[in-house]
């Protein structure tokens, strides 16, 4: 062999590793990676060095603290979320329980009442408790009638109904991913607890809460971190003393003076989440922010601990012998029914909760008053043929499905693309992307819509459809990857190896097996990213114009202005479509959840 | 499937010891409950998963319930455990009823097919946790775990976490976690189906042993017939929500009352043959390819049509004709170790299934070859 035939081979070979390295399905991800470090990480970056730009680094910091108002804001952020992420916890482990326990047509029924709130407006969801607790909604007028109260009274706008409707708003948060913890223990771990004579407490506290402790830490987390950037319910169901911090920002975006102080209050919510996250995410892993499963193999669990308990007679284990393990043999002669009825109890609390108000704002709509009330004294279509007869409903309500759609499809073609990279390629850092492509749901939308504000100012897209559908993106991905990945995961990939041995190429592989696999994923994915944008209010707020309304902003600017049933009217259609949808990704759902 | 030949070995060998199960039992102090199941019935909608099945359980008794899946066999046993409540019927253990006390109050030991081991707790604090509910004092506790280890051989795991171990040895702690509290009854709910076959032998004889040992009433629940034939006193076949025949091993093996029990306990050969004549037990028989053969029967049938069973390790073959043989073709011949499994078509008949040892002298048949198969009296069963 000569050597001339050799560099001819080795040439070759090269060329051969170039096509090879360019199939990667790494590659894959280039795509949503650049979009996301143009439209989201530049800006938040940018936000950051605005902040700093003081004539010292500090400077705008120091201001935020140096004002009681804020420095008193913060702490009344933290408090709320911590009460709110703890009333979730309190009322959303039962009726993950409830929805556990129960069988057949009863656990449909329960798990739709928990998720389809889950996927309703926040906006939409609020305006309900509006209408819930007016002066003369259905609460007043019951309280009355009752004779407990001898007149309506104003049961909005205090401390109490900004934590009720937070904590109903992020209720099914929790309970989802309580219910995804427990629904992964093995069903006979109860009843080995039960065999060895524990009773339904005992079996309760020393196997299914330690067990799922995980769980309730993650939910407890995600409810706090969403709560902290809280912006819609507080200020609308809060009063004078209830302004949490994120309202702050969006008050102060409205008076141009305060450039560098601004983005500064941005950069302090901002830090706070992260802290949070990054704090949770040490000791949970950081698939708790998705919920998934750990895309590399899980690390054995530590068991040191273990080892060490069992050498040690702690003062904690004198303590169980002396009160721990007594109380709870005491405890397990009470009647089993007991904490049958509690859960059972808690969880039809939670329900109510959950629909009641959606039902009310339902049944409001059909009603022929002229103002807000409950029991309505007679029904008429009349509010629907306002809405549909007022030109600037039907126009936001256009705008809303355009940049919807636009949205859905910018989403959905780059998180299918970063799904496949992220399951398929071997690279490493798998995590840290996962992580970047899923961050956007943890970043307060208030900083985000800030942030995004002076890019789209730079590139004068505010006020354009495209522009906003692809900041509707930048939460839109999220959720396309993460139930794509999970579908993707789902697919056998000895299928896929079939067909490749039976001579499909590797095209034909990915018509014929992988996208018919992936499919009931991709159309749920496609709805999800949709809502999502169809619902969005707080990016909105930032980065429209006076041309350019969508429904949600729409609704926002009424609901400020005035309290009418065509709100009502908007918010029924908003829950038909939830429903449509969901009925619709119900199979999907289902076979999803069987494939993953 | 298990080696039915291999088993009938075994059962033949220490036939003698079995005969009398209640012999057996003074051999050990018997410290078991008795159970008795009275008109059992457990419904889902329509569905009958249970329907009247009654069972009585003697103290120290090894009890096997056998069945396909759906046959009712769990539901029986989670009924027993206390995990589901009895649309009608009762259970009593020791003369008193259990069906109105919680799981917990019953005081029994279980084992699960997934082993159910608390992932939260080393091993030794999993062994420990029936104690500590049951109010033993850490010390004793302790003591006890460490003696209930010895016996499993699982001292050097203490301190180690379920995750840590392998399958074979989670079961053996779940089997410790059963028995640390010497209950009066101990539930095995498939506790083997999820081992690989080597590992369920020997821990198929750990559980005997332990048997013998403790001397808790065992209510176990299969579908592997092996496993049944293998570790049983009695063994109750279930089939569609009730028993069906229940009996010894070697009764259920030797003498199955229908059809449903000769095919689904070890492999068989169910004959159509018509009652030619009776003289005592004796049956003279004749298949449909006309083969002419005797059959002792205990039933009182003499005329007409009969199913018989004739097992396939019990069916001689030779190559050369003998005295009452009939030609059959071979249509398929597998060596399976110790064993040549045979199927082969009689002459204008049914086909038929042969084990046989391999020996020196037996070349394996090639399939069209030609071979005589005959059967005595005693080889048959006849169905009623």
């Amino acid at each position: 062999m000569t050597s001339a035939s050799i560099g001819v081979h080795a040439s070759r070979l090269a060329d051969l590793d170039l096509v090879r390295r360019l199939k990667d399905p790494a590659f894959l991800l280039l795509p949503a990676i650049a979009f996301l470090a143009f439209i989201y990480l530049l800006p938040l970056i940018d936000l950051i060095r605005i902040s700093l730009s003081g004539p010292s680094w500090s400077s705008y910091f120091a201001r935020v603290f140096a004002i009681p108002l804020y420095w008193d804001s913060l702490v009344r952020t933290m408090q709320i979320s911590v009460t709110v992420a703890g009333l979730c916890l309190l009322f959303g482990y039962p009726t993950a329980l409830l929805i556990h326990r129960s069988r057949g047509i009863t656990q449909v029924m329960i798990a739709t009442a928990i998720v389809l709130p889950y996927f309703i407006a926040i906006l939409i969801r609020t305006y309900a408790w509006m209408v819930l607790l007016g002066r003369n909604g259905p609460v007043n007028k019951l309280l009355v009638s009752l004779g407990i109260l001898s007149e309506p009274v104003q049961l909005l706008f205090n401390r109490g109904t900004v934590l009720l409707g937070m904590t109903a708003v992020l209720l099914p948060l929790m309970v989802l991913t309580i219910y995804s913890s427990v629904a992964r223990l093995d069903q006979s771990l109860t009843r080995a607890a039960l065999a060895s004579g524990a009773g339904p407490i005992a079996a309760f506290w020393r196997v299914l809460l330690p067990l799922t402790l995980p769980g309730m830490g993650a939910g407890f987390l995600l409810v706090f971190v969403a709560a902290i950037g809280f912006f819609i319910t507080p200020t609308l169901l809060g009063g004078p003393g209830d302004q949490m911090f994120a309202m702050h920002i969006t008050q102060q975006a409205d008076s141009v003076t305060s450039e560098g102080f601004l983005q500064a209050l941005g950069v302090v919510l901002l830090t706070i989440t992260l802290a949070v996250v990054a704090v949770a995410g040490r000791f949970l892993g950081f698939e708790f922010i998705w919920g998934g499963r750990k895309l590399t193999e899980a690390a054995p669990i530590a068991t040191d601990r273990h080892v060490a308990d069992v050498g040690r007679r702690s003062f904690g284990a004198s303590l169980a012998d002396l009160i721990g393990w007594p109380l709870l043999r005491l405890f397990g002669r009470l009647p089993a029914s007991c904490g049958t009825w509690t859960i059972r109890l808690m969880g039809g609390l939670v329900i109510a909760t959950l629909i009641l108000p959606i039902i009310v704002v339902m049944i409001i709509s059909f009603s022929s008053a002229s103002y807000l009330t409950f029991p309505p004294p007679g029904f008429s279509l009349r509010w629907y043929e306002q809405f549909f007869s007022d030109s600037n409903w039907m126009r936001a309500f256009w705008t809303s499905l355009i940049v919807a759609a636009m949205s859905a499809g910018i989403a959905i073609t780059l998180g299918a693309s970063a799904a496949l990279g992220i399951v398929r390629s071997t690279i490493r850092g798998k995590s840290a992307i996962m992580l970047l492509l899923v961050s956007p749901i943890i970043v307060p939308p208030v900083v985000l819509g800030l942030s995004l504000y002076s890019l789209f100012l730079r590139f004068d897209l505010v006020g354009s459809v495209f522009g906003l559908a692809a900041a509707h993106a930048i939460g839109g991905l999220p959720i396309v990857v993460v139930i794509l990945s999970a579908s993707l995961q789902g697919v056998d990939t000895r299928l896929e190896q079939a067909a490749a041995v039976h001579g499909a190429s590797s095209l034909t592989v990915f018509r014929l097996v992988t996208l018919p696999a992936i499919m009931p994923g991709l159309a749920a994915a496609t709805f999800f990213a949709f809502l999502h944008s169809f619902d969005e209010l707080v990016l909105t707020l930032f980065l429209s114009s006076a041309q350019l309304k969508t429904l949600p902003l729409m609704l926002w600017g009424d609901i400020n202005y005035r309290l009418n049933p065509v709100l009502a009217v908007v918010s029924t259609l908003e829950v038909l479509l939830v429903v449509a949808g969901l009925v619709l990704a119900r199979p999907v759902l289902a076979t999803s959840r069987k494939a993953a | 499937m298990g080696e039915p030949a291999a088993l009938r070995a075994t059962r033949s060998g220490d036939a003698s010891v079995r005969t009398s199960p209640t012999g057996r039992l003074r051999e050990r102090d018997a410290i078991g409950s008795s159970i008795a199941v009275r008109e059992a019935v457990k419904r889902y909608g329509s569905f009958h998963a249970v329907d009247r099945i009654s069972i009585d359980v003697e103290p120290g008794e090894f009890i096997t319930l056998l069945g396909p899946s759906g046959s009712g066999k769990t539901t029986l046993l989670n009924l027993v455990a206390g995990f589901q409540s009895l649309d009608s019927g009762e259970i009593l253990v020791d003369g008193k009823p259990v069906h109105n006390v919680p799981t917990h109050k019953r005081g029994f030991g279980m084992v699960f097919q997934s082993y159910a081991l608390f992932p939260n707790m080393t091993v030794s604090q999993n062994v420990a946790f029936p104690l500590r509910m049951a109010g033993v004092d850490r010390a004793t506790a302790e003591r006890r775990v460490a003696e209930t280890l010895e016996i499993m051989r699982l001292t050097e795991h203490a301190t180690k976490s379920p995750s840590q171990m392998s399958g074979g040895q989670q079961q053996r702690v779940a089997i410790a976690r059963a028995i640390v509290r010497r209950p009066k009854v101990v539930l095995m709910d498939e506790p083997l189906s999820a081992l690989d076959r080597r590992l369920r032998e020997s821990i198929q004889i750990e559980i005997r042993d332990l048997h013998q040992t403790i001397g808790s009433t065992i209510l176990f629940v299969t579908h592997d017939q092996g496993e049944a034939l293998t570790m049983s006193d009695r063994i109750a076949v279930l089939n569609a929500g009730r028993i069906v025949q229940i009996g010894r091993p070697l009764d259920i093996y030797r003498h199955p009352t229908d059809r449903f029990v000769a095919s689904f306990v070890g492999e068989s050969n169910l004959i159509e043959a018509e009652i030619l004549q009776k003289r005592g037990s004796t049956l003279t028989m004749k298949n449909r390819a006309g083969y002419v053969f005797s059959a002792e029967s205990r039933d009182t049938i003499d005329v007409g049509r009969a199913t018989v069973l004739v097992r396939p390790e019990r069916i001689a073959v030779s190559n050369e004709p003998t005295a009452n043989s009939t030609p059959v073709s071979v249509t398929s011949a597998i060596f399976l170790g110790e064993i040549l499994r045979i199927e082969a078509q009689v002459e204008g008949g049914e086909p038929l299934l042969i084990r046989c040892t391999d020996m020196a002298d037996r070349p394996l048949p090639a399939v069209g070859d030609r071979l005589h198969v005959s059967w005595g009296a005693a080889d048959c069963w006849v169905l009623s």
